[in-house]
């Protein structure tokens, strides 16, 4: 590792300790390699020409789910997310980044027709692999624990992703374009359909982004920052073109990708900072368009004989720790549903999916989306409502593993349920 | 240490040891700053394996360590003769809570918050509360000594250990004190384990002291143009017949530091603020409340804020625990001492200290708790200045003879660990320091346990 900036970076670490309080890996590997203190010591060691291991760096960086707790709770407001995530491309320059990963990241993420005919691949593949298990909330695979999966369970890929099965008469180009993400076209186009309709509501000149590429979050925390870099280009070009007023994101770590990471991605000197900065600013949360949209006032009352508490809400890390939105999605919630929402116990703990964590080590994964859904099963919770891609996934699985009946679902879809009811 | 020592380790712990260079780093520093690499670190699941270690290093002179949290100001935990580090951070169980006989019994591992949360479940109260409560842990806490902000009224971390269970350096396993409210039979080895810093035995266990929680609680924030204005209405309030359960003095500076967590406005011509909570029966705390509103009035206060709720509160504590770390914002290095002095020489204390900042061209910010007199004197330097070096050491000596000169202590709460150790002699004399290494000698001929702690000179343990 070479890096100034990260010496920049880590040198306002004081070794305080205070993020072994917050860090949602702590609890469970209870060693101080796994909080950002030891982590940055690590970086700070090899920066000082140490004679760490790359490797087992690495793999100490690797050990963190990015949740930003630890950032948020830091006095010297380190900028520990950045951190892990530059001195994972440090470490990614000097190992080499996994072929595989090359490859998804590199090809198939920027480019649309590329993430359809990879889905298509993957569906065959689980047809062929993985066994259908009948499911309330809406899983229906579990993989054998002979494919190194650990018998997870995943959704049942569908034949047609969202801005696929949009006719071509659907509105190619509005004042509003919604950034429908990778998990929600391809995996819950359900989703993407709900954002879409609930979003059309409001009267505005509504349109999908239909060419988009991949919002780069999972390169860049793979420490991939090229191919992080190539989405972004690439998104921000096709903006600039398509000049939409607002740009709504469903799912909040591909707007945490727009709002925050883009600046680290793209420096200043970049020819396209100015227009990331500019497609930036008018990047929104769903919630946050749906609230100052009209879309609110138009939805009917909640029905009578609600059962109180029922529907809770699980704060994404990124979009209501990082970002700050979690008021929103609430509001949004008391207006469609009424009192059937209340406050979940533990909503703002991490579920633990993590991204690319979820992959590398998945019985921790798991064992801290467990805990989650107990919490949240414990105050009464029968439908869990949240807006992030990483999130469903995962509370999907771990609801299917320990509480079948509890509904994962994303908030567009409590919002189009309501507009239903009309 | 030498590979024969490593195995033997290793049939103890297996996985649990560890050995790596990257293991060994994060276990190589703590909140002072300074590194030193151990040979190799272990987490111990109960009091046995930690007697085999000690058993092992006294047969392979190697020295081992003990670390809570590696929270601490005065390097306590940090391995500066290598070894091995014994981390408590697995050893975390709340044993018992017994509200019958108010004690509770804990292993080391214990985050000193976790244990106030669990006894007030049940109405109770564990008093100390230093600033890093959220992660400090209480073994840590009883081997420094801990204070907090509200030993003002209610004590230190000392005042609520009733007994404990430790290993000695001679891997003896003593249990001392006792679980009742009084005891007296014999020496009080409770107390000599308290503070001791690791150096004479590793805790394993405590019995602690809990009393009723406090009903309630009013928090105040009362600003001032100067800290001798500031230390004047200390002294004030004092003498009203008010004990606050906190009574705790900021510097400008550190206020600006931290302003960001609270969302917090000065007014102007703040020079120093006060933070000051009473706690008690419903019925009293209002009227001590603004009894402390009325005296920091007359004493000059440009003014006073009270907390509306408990979130309130929250925010002006989180202002005032953040203060520690975040001073760094001054400069990047702080050489950070925790003197105590009789609260009456407080106006005497900040005088010099203001003084000796323009004498010595030195950036100092001050915070503390004033109610106890204790004030922490942070010298924040850039740290690639000879020169500012030169005369921040030279500074921080005469800030402890001036402390000893008032009547006071050269540390409250940190500990003496590797930062105070040459001061040692300026506070307790040579026969003081003399009669400590005898005692150390009884309880670790060898010098095996957490050597290079406390005295400058150090007994013979090889690597």
């Amino acid at each position: 590792m070479r890096d100034d900036e990260l010496r920049a970076l880590t040198g306002a670490c004081a070794k305080c300790g205070t993020c072994r309080t917050v860090c949602t890996l702590y609890p469970e590997r209870k060693a101080e390699i796994s909080v950002a203190r030891g982590k940055i010591a690590l970086i700070d060691a090899s920066l000082e020409g140490k004679d760490t291991n790359l490797d087992a760096v690495q793999e100490a960086l690797a050990d963190c789910l990015l949740c930003g707790r630890c950032e948020r709770a830091c006095p010297n407001q380190v900028l520990v997310e950045e951190i892990i995530m530059k001195g994972r491309a440090d470490a990614a320059r000097g190992i080499g980044i996994p072929a595989w990963k090359q490859v998804v990241f590199g090809r198939v993420m920027p480019s649309p027709k590329g993430r359809e005919a990879a889905v298509s691949a993957a569906a065959a593949a689980q047809r062929l692999f993985a066994r259908e298990i009948p499911s309330a909330s809406g899983l229906h695979y579990r993989f054998p624990e002979k494919f190194g999966l650990s018998g997870r369970t995943v959704p049942k890929l569908p034949k047609k992703g969202f801005i696929a099965s949009l006719k071509p008469k659907e509105a190619v180009s509005g004042d509003v374009l919604l950034f429908v993400g990778c998990v929600f076209d391809h995996v819950f186009p359900q989703v993407g359909r709900a954002s879409y309709e609930t979003m059309k509501i409001s009267g505005s000149d509504i349109a999908v982004f239909r060419d988009a590429a991949c919002c780069g979050l999972p390169a860049m925390v793979s420490g991939d920052r090229d191919a992080s870099l190539r989405c972004a280009e690439e998104n921000i070009r096709r903006l600039r073109a398509a000049e939409p007023e607002k740009i709504v994101f469903p799912c909040g770590s591909c707007l945490l990708m727009f709002k925050r990471n883009l600046f680290s991605l793209i420096p200043e000197k970049h020819e396209l900072r100015s227009d990331a900065v500019e497609v930036s600013n008018r990047c929104v949360d769903y919630a946050g368009f749906i609230l100052g949209s009209g879309v609110v006032s138009r939805l009917p009352d909640p029905p009578e004989g609600e059962k109180v508490g029922e529907i809770g809400y699980h704060d994404p890390c990124h979009l209501t720790g990082t970002l700050g939105k979690g008021q929103e999605a609430r509001e949004v919630l008391r207006e469609a549903v009424g009192s059937s929402f209340a406050e979940m116990k533990g909503a703002d703990l991490c579920c633990g999916y993590g991204g690319t964590f979820n992959i590398r080590d998945y019985p921790t994964s798991a064992r801290i989306g467990r805990n989650k859904i107990s919490a949240a099963a414990e105050g009464g919770a029968k439908v869990v409502a949240t807006a992030c891609s990483g999130c469903i996934l995962q509370l999907r699985d771990m609801a299917a593993r320990t509480d079948p009946g509890m509904e994962i679902v994303h908030l567009a879809e409590l919002v189009a349920k309501a507009l239903s009811r009309r | 240490m030498t590979e024969n020592a490593i195995s033997a380790l290793r049939a103890i712990f297996g996985e649990r040891l560890r050995t790596s260079l990257e293991d060994r780093i994060c276990y190589s520093y703590d909140a002072t700053g300074k590194e030193f690499l151990p040979d190799a670190v272990a987490w111990p699941l109960n009091p046995e394996e930690i007697r085999r270690t000690v058993l092992l290093a006294n047969e392979h002179l190697f020295p081992v360590v003990p670390r809570g949290a590696g929270s601490g100001f005065s390097g306590g935990s940090l391995p500066v003769r290598g070894g091995v580090v014994i981390s408590t951070e697995r050893m975390d169980r709340i044993l018992s809570i017994d509200s019958e006989n108010l004690v509770a019994v804990v292993e080391p591992g214990v985050v000193t918050e976790r244990l106030k949360e669990e006894a007030k479940k049940q109405g109770l109260y564990y008093p100390p509360d230093p600033a890093s409560l959220k992660f400090c842990t209480i073994g840590g806490n009883l081997a420094e000594c801990a204070g907090g902000m509200c030993a003002v009224k209610y004590g230190v971390t000392r005042d609520y250990v009733l007994g404990l269970e430790a290993v000695l350096g001679t891997g003896e396993l003593v249990r001392t004190g006792v679980c009742t409210v009084k005891g007296v039979v014999g020496y009080d080895l409770t107390r000599m384990l308290v503070g001791s810093e690791g150096t004479l035995g590793i805790i394993t266990k405590a019995t602690l002291k809990l009393i009723p929680l406090p009903e309630t609680a009013a928090t105040l924030l009362a600003f001032f143009p100067s800290n001798e204005k500031g230390a004047r209405a200390v002294a004030g309030i004092v003498q009203e017949r008010i004990t606050p359960c906190a009574l705790e003095l900021m510097d400008r500076t550190a206020v600006e530091c931290v302003r960001r967590m609270a969302d917090l406005s000065l007014p102007e011509g703040t020079g120093c603020a006060l933070l000051i909570e009473v706690d008690g029966l419903e019925a009293s705390v209002a009227r001590e409340a603004d009894r402390v509103e009325e005296a920091c009035l007359r004493f000059g206060a440009i003014e006073v804020r009270k907390a509306a709720d408990a979130a309130g509160r929250d925010n002006l504590w989180k202002l005032r625990r953040s203060i520690s770390p975040a001073v760094r914002q001054v400069n990047p290095v702080k050489i950070n001492e925790d003197i105590v002095v009789p609260r009456s020489r407080l106006v005497e204390m900040f005088a010099f200290l203001s003084d000796l900042s323009e004498r010595q061209d030195l950036k100092i910010v001050n915070f503390g708790h004033a109610g106890d007199g204790n004030i922490h004197v942070n010298i924040m330097i850039s740290g690639k200045d000879e020169d500012e070096r030169g005369r921040a050491d030279k500074a921080v000596e005469a800030v402890f003879r001036k402390t000893v000169e008032l009547g006071g202590t050269i540390s409250g709460e940190h500990g003496i660990g590797i930062a105070k150790a040459p001061y040692m002699e300026m506070e307790v004399g040579p026969l003081g320091v003399s009669v400590m290494k005898r005692l150390k000698n009884c309880f670790d001929p060898n010098g095996i346990l957490n050597p290079g702690k406390i005295f400058l000179e150090e007994s013979a343990v090889r690597r």
